[in-house]
């Protein structure tokens, strides 16, 4: 490693998946590891970020500046500053894909819609209240059906016809397309219904931030061909992929580290806090 | 000497099938069956049940009335009515005075204003959403591992209700996962999901623009932690029927029996 290097890292902890990047300086990824996020933040960030940074041989004092995002950063001790998920993933997106316009986020238990104009955030809608129109409607009803949530989108697209799903709620879907299976329907056309019904919902709340190419789709619901399939058809145009769509959030992080970073460098100040990466003990014996 | 004469009437539910015999002013026999998914199978079993308990045969009925989401599946009905309708003259049978019924079933809540007569002037469904429904019951049940009918109780005994931050059923389980792991007492798990579900009840309730008094039917009506938590939302007293999970058939049943009445000469059972 060349001494004037300097490395950044981005932590990006979702409701289901917890995302690390590590970036030089010309923001190119040396590591980046992905892991379950679980009950206990703490100890998954710090377990995930150690992974990284093996990965990408370096020591935690060589990190320049650490950015967390998503909606456990305030539970990642280490972190020098937290940015809110939107303008990590408009940031990331930015990075990837300079032309993008309009981001579709679908994660386990939200979906979002960014509008971006000039790599900044200049509208957002975001839906976690309900849990039709996100990754848990298709976990769910995989389930139910008894197929891998991975399997889905493909088999969705070998459906001959489309069944429609008349539930909105994530709850009724999945024993209506039980029902659907015990009228004997095909697995395939349930499937597509599924896509068609959760595409339906994301359209409904992403048209009001007005969709304008390019799009990119990113989360777990960008490595659902089906469903990808299915949101094209909305807009009528193919939508942009990231190689990795799950650290979209992270990468933006570290760029957005790497921007704070030579700022406060030519002002002369100082961003990098007091910080050492350790397991923390849920009850540790200070508190006590 | 049998009295005569007789009425059938069956609520075919998402949940549960219902079915009862009527004969002038009096229930002779009900009886009740999961719905299991197969509706023509728990409507046989209601009616067999029924025809044993009351020692008579299908054959001797005059009309059948069918009510319920799984009525198109009831081949020898004589009539069909609305859940609307056959809630409505299911309470008034039991509650003259009543004017709002609130319905809390297994796929939806629905709350009715009725006239004097059991007559429905207006209605309001929430069928959208498992969190307004008692799906929502069942599911928390299964996931604290209590049986449907012990919610009640639990409830009363909570010494304080969980906030769910929540209005999605499915995020509630994970929610209600997450707090009893934590070490929250089941109690106030159950006390908080009876709080959100009167609280929608109550929204659905001022829809309709209400008068007293005020009755609470159906499966919901059974789990008294949520009568308890709905009369205090409410601010009013809930006349609850003696087997609250029956009105809908009991208003099925009248209403074969008010049709029959109309046109005396027509045969109105059917080949079964």
């Amino acid at each position: 490693m060349k001494a004037d290097k300097m490395y950044f890292a981005g932590v990006d902890i979702g409701s289901t998946m917890t995302k690390v990047v590590i970036q030089d300086e010309n923001d190119s990824i040396l590591a980046s590891i992905i892991g379950p996020t679980g009950a206990e933040h703490r100890r998954l960030a710090y377990q995930v970020m150690k992974d990284a940074l093996n990965k990408a041989g370096l020591r935690f004092d060589e990190i320049e500046l650490v950015v967390a995002t998503g909606y456990g950063r305030f539970n990642v001790p280490f972190a020098d500053r937290q940015i809110t998920e939107i303008s990590c993933h408009a940031r990331g997106v930015s990075h990837l894909f300079p032309t993008a316009r309009t981001v579709i986020d679908i994660g386990g238990q939200d979906s979002k819609g960014i509008k971006i104009r000039d790599g900044r955030v200049e509208d957002f809608i975001m839906n976690d209240k309900c849990a039709a129109g996100t990754g848990r409607f298709l976990e769910i009803t995989a389930e139910a059906l008894g197929v891998k949530v991975e399997e889905i989108g493909e088999l969705s697209l070998k459906a001959r016809h489309n069944v429609k799903i008349s539930s909105t709620c994530t709850v009724f879907a999945g024993q209506e397309v039980v029902t659907r299976l015990s009228e004997g329907l095909a697995l395939e056309d349930i499937l597509a219904g599924v896509h068609d019904a959760i595409a339906d919902r994301i359209w409904g709340m992403v048209q009001r931030i007005r969709v304008e190419k390019d799009v990119v789709i990113t989360g777990g619901g960008a490595k659902n061909i089906g469903l990808v399939r299915a949101l094209e058809r909305k807009w009528g145009y193919p939508a942009l992929l990231p190689p990795e769509p799950l650290i979209t959030g992270a990468i933006g992080a570290a760029v957005i580290a790497r921007e704070l970073a030579i700022k406060a460098l030519t002002e002369k100040r100082v961003l990098k806090k007091e910080r050492t990466l350790k397991e923390l003990a849920l009850f540790s014996e200070e508190a006590s | 000497m049998r009295q005569k004469p007789l009425y059938i009437g069956i609520d075919v539910g998402s949940f549960s099938t219902k079915a009862v015999l009527l004969a002038n002013n009096t229930i002779l026999a009900s009886s009740l069956s999961l719905s299991g998914g197969n509706y023509n199978k728990a409507v046989q079993y209601t009616i067999n049940k029924i025809e044993k308990k009351a020692k008579v045969s299908f054959n001797e009925v005059s009309a059948i009335g069918v009510t319920g989401c799984g009525a198109e599946t009831v081949a020898f009905a004589s009539y069909k009515i609305s859940e609307i309708s056959a809630q409505g003259k299911g309470v008034n049978f039991f509650f003259p005075t009543v004017r709002t019924v609130i319905d809390l079933g297994g796929r939806a809540t629905t709350v009715i204003r009725i006239d004097e007569e059991g007559k429905a002037l207006d209605f309001v469904v929430s069928e959208k959403c498992a969190a307004g429904s008692g799906r929502f019951l069942e599911i928390l049940a299964n996931v604290l591992r209590v049986k449907l009918e012990d919610l009640g109780p639990l409830s009363l005994k909570a010494k304080e209700a969980v906030k769910f931050t929540t209005g999605c059923a499915v995020f509630a389980e994970s929610e209600a996962i997450s707090r009893v792991a934590e070490g929250t007492a089941k109690e106030s798990v159950v006390a908080g999901v009876h709080k959100a579900l009167a609280a929608k009840i109550h929204s659905l309730v001022e829809r309709v623009g209400v008068e007293l008094d005020y009755a609470f039917t159906s499966g919901g009506a059974k789990d008294i932690g949520l009568v308890a938590c709905l009369q205090e939302e409410l601010g009013v007293p809930l006349l609850v029927p003696p087997e609250p999970q029956l009105t809908g058939a009991i208003g099925a049943a009248l209403f074969a029996r008010e049709k029959v009445g109309m046109n005396k000469n027509e045969p109105v059972v059917r080949e079964r």
